[in-house]
């Protein structure tokens, strides 16, 4: 790499570097308690929905994950295209990653209200909601660094050695994804 | 370092106006020592707000069947007394001193994120002035500084106090994550030269492993928070056993958090004493790498014993025998610092300074407060003496006699820095005895009420019970406490009224915040100091003794 990146430049996207892991390990903790309240709460109930869940019923939680997958393969596409200069693939990554996060949003939207569940359902009710509510804000959130970005890039902020906000966006969008792999097989596996 | 340069430059024209006003220079801030000092005040007066309800409480308690404060007044005081003290008191006072002293200590110019430095700082009051605004409608939280559900679900706690509750813990909680993550990134990112990870002031260590406490046990108490927040206005049932839910959830998350919490409040006080000793003892640290690691090995063990708070509640046998064995071992690192502690002062030359007294006062009192902890890992004990005074003995041992008496131990030892005076000495010392005497009065006869079944939280409690005299000494007690902060407050107004006239370095230290001038410049340093050992202070005035000249030696 051609280095137009100054130390200063390279001590803040080390200093952002460690923020964003520090953010996601409290983000983790988070995300991990609640996931050990969906299992105590499950431990005291005899029946549980989606223990066994036909194909028919995966479909639509399949077909979710699929987009957001498809959505955090874009936002890598376009860090790699701001890594070798290519600010116009950037922006293209970067607006259809967003899309697709939205597609996301509305599909669980609607997984939640097919499935008939209101939050103060005795028990599964509310923790179902609590676990995609809250990952759904955490993907609003992503949107809105991946949307802020874009902005950005069309201003003409990113170029091959300075684009330490676009990896930081990418890697919290990575995160966003694989937190859903986890809650996916929580709430429909297990 | 060019982003700090490059700030004043972007500050808006009409902001500057405002921001050179004496008002506005405090508001506008961004600096790490004007943030800090902020946050010391706002705590010390959140410090009288709560000792105000503790004395009142005392009121009500120093006779049998009283009539000081109704029952429902007294929930509500003792709830905002804990409460207060935990989160308003503290924490800020051990982020006003980090965020004063650890760029000074790692010779750094500023915070790694000035702006969030001083995000955190106004979230926190808004936050704090948003619980207290609870008073005004409709009545203060009160269902003790757990709040455990069921009791603050709506069917049980009518008011909004619970709402204010937990959406104020939001809010105090996001505040000191911003924080934490703020102390983190500065201390890998703004080391001066030389000044590695095996050199940092424990102080400096101590801040961080709370701020890695912080950011992993705060998510725990924000799920709580929400959780109940979903129970009581959508009506979910997280926490409401009849519809599904699990009682005992509550107190799995809240304790999650709030064991890491206790370390949260104690590391930064013993990071204190760990600078204090050794500079009045003449001597350096005795230990120093032990002390680090015990101290890393509390921040670890501290999240694997939150359930011995709950021995109570039934849990299975194998689980009581993990938590009370996991509870043994984790004084086997606080163990490891008094000894540190006793061993600097070993064979050194002593100075009782205030500072030192309150040092020394800090590692007693916690001591007998972490044996006691000792004696609750304990099943049977525990199971004798939970929810009695026994509880609020220990942990009054443990916060005031350790956290409050190490912050004061470090109010005194850095205000010199702070304000260019040195406090008064003899009013130091008076305060330290009152301080002393009195909290022993207080929380010592705990004990005994404790193992006579004296339960805690009660609002009042009957004649003939064997219990009046010893309430009776620890209100006088709490009063001769009263007193000794009224000399503090006396001490720091008389101090602010003298010339400021104290010496850069007045305590003979090794640290570098001493180095610069007393209160120091805007950039801290003229020029970022360069590092060749654990004390660069005591190798610059002692060159032909420096420390690293005896390490190659």
């Amino acid at each position: 790499m051609t280095s137009m990146a100054t130390p200063a430049h390279q001590k803040q996207t080390l200093a952002a570097k460690a923020t964003l892991g520090v953010v996601l390990a409290s983000e983790t903790a988070l995300f991990g308690t609640l996931v050990m309240s969906y299992l105590l709460l499950r431990t005291g109930q005899a029946g549980w929905p989606y223990m066994h869940p036909s194909i028919s019923r995966l479909a639509l939680p399949v077909l979710n994950t699929s987009v957001l997958l498809l959505s955090a393969a874009m936002s890598w596409q376009s860090d790699r295209a701001i890594q070798s200069g290519k600010a116009g693939q950037l922006k293209a990554g970067l607006a259809l990653a967003c899309l697709l996060g939205l597609l996301f949003i509305a599909g669980q939207t609607f997984e939640f209200t097919r499935s008939g569940m209101r939050p103060d359902d005795p028990a599964f009710g509310g923790v179902f909601f609590a676990l995609m509510g809250f990952h759904a804000l955490h993907v609003l959130a992503g949107m809105v660094v991946l949307g802020l970005n874009l902005l950005r890039a069309q201003l003409g902020d990113f170029d091959q050695d300075r684009h330490t906000a676009v990896d930081m966006g990418t890697w919290f969008w990575y995160y966003v994804t694989a937190v859903w792999l986890v809650l996916f097989a929580v709430l429909y596996l297990i | 370092m060019t982003t700090h340069a490059q700030s004043p430059a972007i500050s808006l024209p009409e902001a500057r106006g405002f921001a050179h006003t004496h008002l506005g220079s405090w508001i506008m801030t961004v600096d790490h020592k004007r943030i800090g000092i902020l946050y010391m005040i706002t705590a010390v007066t959140y410090f009288l707000v709560g000792g105000i309800f503790a004395l009142l409480m005392r009121l009500q308690l120093a006779q049998p069947n009283n009539h000081v404060l109704s029952n429902a007044n007294y929930n509500q005081i003792f709830t905002m007394h804990g409460t207060t003290m935990i989160f308003l008191v503290v924490m800020p006072l051990s982020a006003g001193l980090g965020n004063y002293l650890v760029p000074l200590m790692i010779g750094a110019r500023d915070m790694a994120y000035p702006k969030l430095n001083a995000l955190s700082y106004w979230l926190f009051l808004f936050g704090s002035l948003f619980l207290y605004s609870s008073f005004a409608f409709g009545g203060a939280p009160d269902s003790g500084w757990f709040s455990y559900a069921p009791l603050t679900e709506r069917a049980f706690s009518h008011n909004h106090s619970m709402d204010f509750w937990a959406l104020a813990i939001l809010i105090l909680g996001i505040s000191t994550t911003l924080g934490s993550i703020n102390f983190i990134v500065t201390t890998i990112q703004l080391r001066a030269p030389g000044m590695t990870f095996r050199r940092l002031p424990v102080f400096v260590w101590m801040i961080c492993i709370t701020a890695f406490l912080a950011v992993f046990s705060l998510p725990s108490l924000t799920t709580a928070s929400i959780l109940l927040l979903l129970d009581r206005t959508i009506k979910t049932h997280f926490f409401v056993v009849s519809e599904g839910g699990n009682a005992l959830l509550w107190q799995h998350l809240f304790w999650f958090f709030g064991h890491p919490e206790v370390y949260i409040l104690i590391l930064p006080a013993f990071g204190i004493v760990s600078e204090i000793v050794p500079v009045f003892s003449s001597k350096p640290l005795f230990g120093y790498t032990a002390v680090v690691l015990s101290g890393l090995a509390i921040g670890v063990l501290g999240f694997t014993v939150w359930a011995h708070h709950m021995f109570a509640t039934g849990m299975p046998t194998v689980a009581l025998l993990f938590f009370s064995a996991d509870s043994f071992m984790i004084g086997v690192p606080t163990g490891v610092k008094i000894f540190a502690w006793l061993g600097t002062m070993y064979g050194g030359k002593l100075r009782f300074k205030t500072p030192m007294l309150f040092a020394i006062g800090e590692i007693a009192l916690f001591t007998i407060g972490g044996l006691d902890g000792i004696h609750m890992a304990v099943v049977p004990v525990d199971w004798q003496v939970t929810d009695s005074y026994y509880v609020v003995s220990h942990i009054h041992y443990v916060l005031f006699g350790g956290a409050i008496f190490g912050l004061f131990a470090g109010l005194y030892y850095w205000f010199p820095k702070f304000s260019g005076r040195l406090m008064d000495e003899t009013l130091g010392k008076w305060q330290f005895w009152a301080m002393f005497i009195g909290m022993n009065m207080v929380f010592f006869p705990m004990h005994i009420l404790g193992v006579l079944g004296m339960p805690r939280r009660i609002y009042t409690y009957g004649a003939g019970l064997g219990w009046d005299i010893w309430n009776l000494i620890e209100t006088i007690g709490a009063f001769i406490i009263a007193v000794g902060i009224l000399i503090f407050l006396i001490n720091f107004f008389a101090t602010l009224r003298k010339p400021p006239t104290a010496a850069d370095d007045p305590w003979d230290a090794f640290t570098l915040e001493w180095k610069t001038s007393s209160p120091p410049p805007d950039h801290n340093f003229a020029q970022i100091p360069a590092v060749r050992g654990r004390r660069p202070l005591w190798d610059e005035k002692h060159p032909e003794l420096a420390d690293w000249k005896l390490e190659e030696a």
